[in-house]
């Protein structure tokens, strides 16, 4: 038996184990070999779900595309393999920090926004008690703002406390940033 | 004959194996144009042709080899229907007629890729009578309503044109009509059968539009550019009013200037005062779309751009991407055609309102503002 059909058999016998559907086994077959046995060591090493590893095969075939970089190449960058060998980093940590990490790699401008989005709703300096929530892919163009309140005074002080935020350049800048104007 | 303008051509004359005739519409205009227009590629009538394109599901790509045979059936039930649109999004009242399923050509994007995949034969209609009766008793019974009607939703108005004469059966049809307007959209450059006839302000033809860089690399056998604006201005001369669709739009380094360059060489050929409308559109996926798309054409970059998923269930570039590729385009084509009528296909009305500070408050709106430009 060679290298090859020896990672290959391996590759199958996981996705029978993992009941994944033959689609998703194909394209993992269908990876240059580096690739196969890179995205088998994150299957190993993360248990990712069917829907996970799924998303990983998307958008590493989808950077190659676009930047020349392999799923090989990706995975075995600094951020990644850092995240992989931290010692304190439970398993789901791990596989939620480099999902992250890829994705941000995948869809760098948008990242960018929400990364901006997010320092500006952390710079306005609201209470824990106020949450500013960004739509999953700036889609909509609309924040939800909640408030958490256990008495009428609080809920006056919190009330009072956006007010005096949304009149600052910090949540003008906001709406700049989910208008594209940033 | 640039090879460009023989692509759709070549395609045809060369790959069509065989036109299949369902029994009794050998006595139809279409099949007379069809002989005529094809006269080496055989014909075989049959009773039922279901079981031949039943066979196309099980090829390797059932929507490449679905073009290489092409059906003459009746259509059964209704020609016309109420564009789809997409859910959610500001939609432009319009209809859609269908007297063909499936298209000749190959863009990678192609969302018939998706829609048609349990049903991709290359069909057209030959009960084009009853396609003008069910129009004329739907126009007779709302005079006060006027429609703007296309045949582009499942295929190319213009593609099949040369083989099947379809313009010269229905134009003459929808000149007549007082409360109707059709419009023909296409990649192609096939308008020879389109000039000697006579729209009466009653016809648009209009073209789907990229820069050279994106018909060269994802609209495969289409026209080039320059072949589409040189019809569009053959079409304008002989009295028709025009549309340009730029959708869908890609966006990809260098994007700015291309398109930028695209829509001044529409506007310095074409005289925009006579030119219905221009719309926008990004590029629009699925799931299953991209599947589709990672099999059929692995190397196109389409599917690298930052899509995200809509509420509609579509995939487009994130927001504040798109709303700043609109806002772009709406400044290129205003500095070119100042009067133009822009509008957004399937998009939101949060999108309309950050692109052109406004949204239309109903589909009746937007339809009545592009009538009102007549």
């Amino acid at each position: 038996m060679d290298a090859t059909s020896s990672i290959n058999d391996i590759i199958v016998g996981y996705a029978k184990e993992k009941g994944f559907h033959q689609q998703t086994l194909e394209r993992w077959l269908n990876l240059a070999e580096a690739d196969r046995e890179a995205i088998l060591g994150l299957a190993q090493g993360l248990k990712p779900s069917e829907n996970h590893l799924r998303d990983f095969l998307d958008w590493l075939d989808e950077i190659s595309l676009r930047d020349g970089l392999s799923p090989r190449d990706v995975l075995s960058s600094e951020p990644l393999v850092r995240i992989f060998s931290d010692p304190r980093l439970s398993r789901s940590d791990k596989l939620k920090r480099i999902k992250e990490e890829v994705r941000r790699l995948r869809f760098p401008r948008l990242s960018r926004i929400e990364d901006a989005i997010q320092q500006t709703v952390r710079d306005m300096g609201l209470s824990s008690r106020i949450q500013v929530i960004i739509p999953p892919g700036l889609e909509g163009g609309t924040v939800t703002v909640q408030l958490k309140s256990a008495s009428y005074e609080e809920l006056k002080r919190l009330v009072v406390e956006l007010g005096r935020a949304s009149e600052t350049d910090r949540a003008r800048r906001l709406f700049e940033l989910l208008r594209g104007d940033g | 004959m640039t090879p460009i303008l023989a692509r759709v051509e070549t395609r045809m004359a060369n790959e069509l194996q065989e036109v299949v005739v369902e029994a009794g519409s050998e006595h139809s205009p279409i099949f007379r144009n069809l002989k005529r227009a094809l006269p080496h590629v055989p014909f075989t009538v049959v009773e039922d042709p279901k079981a031949s394109w039943a066979s196309l599901a099980g090829a390797h790509d059932p929507m490449g080899s679905g073009k290489k045979r092409l059906f003459l059936v009746r259509h059964r039930g209704e020609f016309l229907k109420k564009c789809p649109g997409s859910e959610g999004q500001v939609c432009c009242n319009y209809f859609v007629v269908n007297f063909a399923s499936n298209c000749p050509m190959e863009c990678s994007y192609c969302y018939l890729q998706e829609y048609l995949a349990n049903n991709p034969a290359l069909k057209v209609f030959s009960n084009m009578g009853d396609l003008m009766a069910e129009a004329d008793r739907l126009f007779s019974r709302q005079r006060r309503f006027f429609f703007r009607i296309g045949t582009g939703e499942i295929t190319d108005s213009l593609a099949l044109d040369p083989y099947t004469g379809f313009c010269a059966e229905v134009i003459p049809f929808f000149a007549a009509q007082p409360n109707a307007l059709l419009e023909l959209k296409t990649k192609t450059d096939r308008v020879e059968g389109l000039l000697g006839l006579s729209p009466k302000g009653r016809v648009v033809v209009s073209w789907s539009m990229n820069p050279p860089r994106v018909i060269d690399d994802e609209e495969h056998l289409t026209a080039s550019f320059e072949r589409r604006l040189a019809a569009a201005r053959r079409c304008q001369e002989a009295g028709y009013r025009l549309g340009f669709h730029f959708d869908p739009m890609i966006e990809y380094p260098g994007w700015e200037a291309d398109y930028r360059e695209a829509v001044e060489r529409i506007f310095a050929t074409i005289d925009h005062r006579r030119v219905a409308w221009v719309s926008l559109g990004v590029l629009r996926s699925t799931p299953g779309l991209k599947r589709i798309m990672r099999q059929r054409f692995p190397s196109t970059r389409l599917l690298a751009g930052e899509h995200v998923s809509c509420a509609d269930g579509k995939m487009r570039y994130f927001q504040p991407l798109r709303v700043s590729m609109y806002r772009k385009m709406l400044i290129w084509i205003r500095a070119a055609a100042p009067a133009v009528f822009v509008y957004l296909c399937m998009e939101s009305k949060e999108v309309w309102q950050q692109v052109f500070g406004f949204a239309p408050s109903c589909e009746k709106e937007l339809g009545n503002q592009m009538l009102a430009r007549e």
